[in-house]
């Protein structure tokens, strides 16, 4: 940092880079860096306000320890190299495989934090450049069990309404998350309604800020998500309280779900899930009385072996209430990362193209063949679970992953690090050296947000656009350049774009939801909101009001099931994951503010006072956890936030990695690792020492 | 004090532009957000139209979010004062003059700060509205400019030509070379008589006045602060936003062979703020701190040192507190309690 003076020259309107809400940022240049960060008092969704993650963003982008150019490993340490040379190494490694193995020999996870415009270029060179359709993104660990419920259900799997429509409720019901902490102005939003007179109604194992503010809250047992739901609707339809004009215009199948649920009378779902009876009648009271009511989840919902099956459950709910279709109403997922709307949007997953148009259907396949002038894959391509068993079985041989880092959070790090271990060519495209790219063979240098142009969608479908304030660092680029200047050498020129709105042009004349858009008509708008097109000029805030995507709402009868490891004498505590308000992912971003930092103290278990009193835990004891899988040591904080028989971790701490614990058992529809419910041994280490 | 009449206030700000860097609040390009930014050829005229109030106060120029207070290279420590080229800063309201005032002392022994703090002089300007969600009337910081917080201060009068008042030599010294008239005693009657009429059109603020009492007299039950302390959600945002907020926190970076030490501003608001390396946190609760940050800002322990309170009531936190505990809300529940 140039020392002599501090001379602001500009200040570029953008997108905060953390979380799905999708705040207004303005990053303020001074000496050709970015020093701090300016909230945009006109933004709609964010008003002049930003969370602790938002106004740390000038650390994150510090370029202090950027990497700057390509970077080669030899002999086990990294050596800079030139463009051309780490191009040449890849070219031929991928080209090798293809010919020994075929194209789907190869894996490309996209990265969830990347523009749109990356992400839409990394399933173009999969497709396209490379012929497979391996190429998944890390929804896989947040949010595919919405996306494959919800079309089931609706034909679409994002949020329904807009964030504004919070102060349109009379009523907010919280599922399995705290927006507070991971989407703390979207959370905020929420206690201003709650002071304004709105009810809330808190579902979570855990005691968390909105559950002390809530008018009412069912603190179930971990994973007992669907008996909880169908003892909901048992007590709607047993007291006539569902939607009767609604259901019969517009949804299906309600016989099966009344069969269904009739089998969870109200005592048996106390019992399963720990919830009395009375606050169980009075919950579904609250939710069919109101006069909208909006449904909001978090991934308390999507982490389990049943995540889909979870995602279902909550729409029927809405359904059968009829609380969807109308203002203030709805089902609406909290998206972890800032894009992960966008990568699905894109079509950065092995079954879709860009606009959920699917990979399956010749049609598609046919239009985006014609447009990008090259013969396309036919067959479903891997998830990034998919591809990592891939790499250890010998069927997956290369693999180029953008700014992710399954290292640590991936479930099951030993299986993810031998997987990335056993490929031929493992790539890494990063800002700077995480666990992953430290075991790359290349490391391609990116550009990081703040110095490129392109475009973010916020988990309420708003396009959003943002703009290069300072220059990349050395050599550093845009991942849609570096992987359109791979794709040439591999021989396929239909990724020669000249600027990151040239790629936003192709991609809103290939996907309907983005048809109406172009950055003139976002920059002048805050953005807009998905489908828009020449029947909604302007985007959409409120999806499915006349009907649902898919014609009619389907009900689908769904069973509890246990999680898939349930304590037992040997394990006899759940353990669960959850996401500090501090920090975010693996870390690489937040941790680089010495405030974040210090903020909370590396890797921490999460205690109820009665089990600690059991093992005579005290504040900050040393402690082993220990798991079927594996074992962690860190140190305790006793809180009644965890309920009796719980503890739980953070996952950000490379220090303590909680995904040494964590069960790799999948959702079988979307093989969404559970990492919300497994068994442990905790042993206090300092026991009989004080 | 000398005064004089101006009819084109763009034709001194072009004036002093010439002798020194200038900085005035203006839209960032594309945007209606008023940012403080450099004075370019696309700069637009001096406007009194709303909004009144740039994003942030203008405490960054002399307190930055982040500097590097020294560098050790393996074997020598370097100091790196600041070095600023002059500037001004054009257009700074009322309250945040205030604020600079108040930093003034807080910093008095600062050299970093200091440094670039006598690089700059100041032009301030009269507010002849209330602007949103603002109430220094009642906490003594504005309307109008307070006599000595500035070197220039500009007033506009009823019939849109400025009044020009100059507190300062250096002051002086800008204005040398344009040609002004100089004003009578009764432009300056005028002026006072016109504050009186700006600060009578300010909401009520009452619950300010209610709560500050409350402060004082420890009247605040502290479940009340509790409460309010479930609402903090940590985002350090009114500490950042807020004129007079001058905490911060150091630490050191690793550089090619040594470290500098950097230091960054801080929020009472984070729980490690006061953590102690044992583990024990004076304020432990989210409500005790909350509580000790509007301590802080009405107490009158603090009216000894800086001769006023720590707040000027610029309305920032209100607008940017997301758990809706900005200073408005806190002084409603307060004074609504008992
Ligand atoms: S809520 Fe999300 S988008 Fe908004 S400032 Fe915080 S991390 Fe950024
Ligand atoms: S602005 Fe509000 S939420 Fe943020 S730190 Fe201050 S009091 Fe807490």
């Amino acid at each position: 940092m140039d020392t002599a003076s501090h001379n602001i020259s500009k200040i570029t309107s953008s997108i905060c880079p953390y979380c799905g809400v999708g705040c207004g940022i303005g990053l303020r240049v001074e000496q050709g860096r970015i020093t701090g960060v300016e909230p945009l008092a006109n933004h709609p969704v964010s008003q002049g306000k930003l969370c602790t993650k938002g106004w740390s963003t000038a650390f994150a982008v510090d370029p202090i320890d950027r990497i700057t150019t390509p970077l080669i490993k030899e002999n086990d340490t990294f050596r800079p190299a030139s463009w051309d040379e780490a191009y040449q190494v890849i070219t031929e490694a991928f080209s090798t495989a293809i010919a020994e193995k075929g194209a789907d020999a190869l894996g490309i996870i996209a990265c969830a934090r990347a523009t749109n415009e990356d992400c839409y270029a990394a399933q173009k060179f999969a497709r396209a450049a490379l012929g497979t359709n391996n190429v998944d993104h890390c929804a896989r660990i947040c949010h595919s069990p919405s996306v494959a419920g919800l079309r089931q259900t609706l034909g679409s799997g994002a949020m329904t309404n807009s964030i504004d429509d919070i102060e349109k409720a009379d009523l907010i019901v919280i599922f399995g998350c705290d927006p507070t902490e991971n989407h703390s102005i979207l959370g905020g939003r929420i206690i201003r309604a709650k002071l304004a007179g709105t009810k809330l109604l808190v579902v979570d194992p855990r005691l968390t800020r909105l559950a002390r503010m809530a008018d009412l809250h069912l603190q179930l047992q971990l994973g007992t998500n669907i008996a909880l739901i169908n003892g909901l609707l048992q007590i709607i339809f047993a007291n006539g309280w569902e939607a009767t004009e609604f259901l019969s215009n517009r949804c299906e199948n309600e016989e099966a779900l009344r069969a269904k649920v009739a089998k969870y009378p109200p005592e048996r779902v106390a019992a399963i899930t720990g919830v009395p009876e009375e606050k169980l009648i009075a919950a579904a009271r609250m939710y069919t009385e109101a006069e909208c009511a909006l449904l909001t989840y978090g991934m308390g919902i999507t982490q389990y072996t049943t995540g889909t099956n979870n995602v279902i459950s909550i729409s029927n709910l809405a359904l059968v209430a009829g609380q969807i279709g109308r203002e203030g109403t709805g089902i609406n997922p909290l998206r972890g990362q800032n894009n992960v709307q966008g990568a699905c949007d894109m079509g950065a997953l092995p079954n879709v193209f860009p606009g959920y148009q699917e990979v399956a259907a010749p049609a598609s396949r046919e239009k985006f063949a014609a447009s990008w002038q090259q013969k396309l894959p036919e067959c479903k391509g891997l998830t990034s679970l998919g591809m990592t068993k891939g790499a250890l079985s010998g069927d997956v041989r290369c693999m180029l992953i953008m700014g992710e880092d399954p290292v640590v959070t991936d479930p099951d790090q030993h299986h993810v690090q031998q997987a990335l271990a056993a490929l031929d060519l493992l790539v890494v495209v990063e800002l700077v050296m995480t666990e992953t790219a430290a075991m790359a063979d290349v490391i391609l240098p990116a550009a990081a947000f703040s110095e490129k142009a392109g475009t973010f969608t916020n988990c309420e479908r708003r396009v959003q656009l943002i703009q290069p304030a300072i220059p990349a660092p050395g050599e550093a680029k845009p991942d849609w350049q570096i992987l359109g200047g791979l794709a040439s050498r591999l021989g396929y020129n239909g990724m020669n774009w000249e600027s990151a709105e040239a790629i936003f042009n192709e991609i809103a004349a290939l996907s309907p939801l983005y048809q109406g858009m172009s950055y003139p008509k976002l920059a002048a708008n805050y953005g807009l909101q998905w489908p828009c097109n020449e029947a909604a000029p302007n985007g959409t805030p409120l999806l499915h009001s006349k009907q649902f995507s898919r014609g009619k709402g389907r009900l689908i009868p769904v069973s509890h099931a246990d999680p898939a490891e349930m304590p037992d004498e040997e394990y006899p505590l759940f353990f669960t994951t959850t996401r500090l308000h501090f920090h975010y992912g693996c870390g690489s971003m937040t941790r680089k503010s010495p405030l974040l930092e210090r903020e909370t103290p590396s890797g921490v278990l999460f205690i109820n006072p009665a089990d600690a009193q059991a093992l005579a835990i005290r504040p900050q004891t040393r402690v082993r956890i220990s798991s079927r899988r594996g074992e962690v040591e860190t140190r305790t904080v006793i809180t009644d936030e965890v309920p009796p028989g719980t503890v739980a971790m953070p996952y950000h701490f490379k220090e303590a990695p909680s995904n040494r614990l964590t069960n790799n058992a999948q959702d079988p529809v979307t093989k969404m690792p559970e990492l919300k419910a497994c068994a442990v041994r905790v042993t206090n280490l300092e026991d009989g020492t004080k | 004090m000398k005064a004089f009449l101006l009819d084109d206030i763009d034709q001194l700000r072009d004036h002093l532009a010439s002798q020194r860097s200038l900085f005035t609040p203006q839209y960032t390009e594309g945007s209606t957000e008023l940012n403080w930014l450099p004075l370019t050829s696309k700069t637009k005229s001096v406007t009194t139209e709303r909004p009144l109030l740039p994003t942030y106060p203008a405490k960054q120029f002399f307190f930055p979010d982040r500097e590097i207070l020294f560098q050790f290279d393996g074997s020598d420590f370097k100091e790196t004062l600041p070095e600023p080229e002059p500037q001004i800063l054009f257009g700074v309201r009322s309250c945040d003059l205030c604020a600079i005032a108040y930093q003034d002392r807080f910093f008095r022994q600062d050299p970093y700060y200091q440094a670039r703090r006598r690089a700059t002089l100041l032009v301030g300007i009269d507010c002849n509205m209330p602007c949103e969600g603002g109430f220094c009337p009642t906490v003594d910081a504005g309307p109008f400019v307070r006599d000595g917080l500035a070197d220039l201060v500009c007033h506009q009068q009823q019939d849109a030509s400025w009044l020009l008042m100059v507190h300062t030599p250096a002051g002086e010294a800008l204005i040398q070379g344009l040609e002004l008239k100089a004003a009578e005693s009764h432009h300056i009657t005028r002026r006072n008589k016109q504050e009186q009429q700006v600060a009578a059109r300010f909401p009520s603020a009452t619950h300010i006045e209610t709560g500050i009492q409350r402060i004082n007299q420890a009247q605040v039950p502290a479940e009340t602060w509790q409460a309010m302390g479930l609402q903090c959600l940590t985002c350090s945002g009114c500490t950042n936003l807020c004129p007079t907020c001058s905490c911060f926190t150091s630490y050191d970076r690793p550089v090619a062979d040594g470290f500098e030490r950097e230091r960054c501003w801080d929020s009472c608001l984070y729980d490690a703020f006061q953590r102690e390396a044992s583990g024990h946190n004076p304020s432990a609760t989210a409500g005790q701190r909350v509580e000790r940050f509007w301590f802080h800002k009405f107490s009158n322990e603090y009216t000894k040192t800086f001769d006023r309170y720590g707040c000027t009531g610029c309305g920032r936190c209100e607008k940017t507190c997301p758990g809706v505990i900005g200073v408005h809300s806190v002084m409603k529940r307060i004074s609504a309690t008992l």
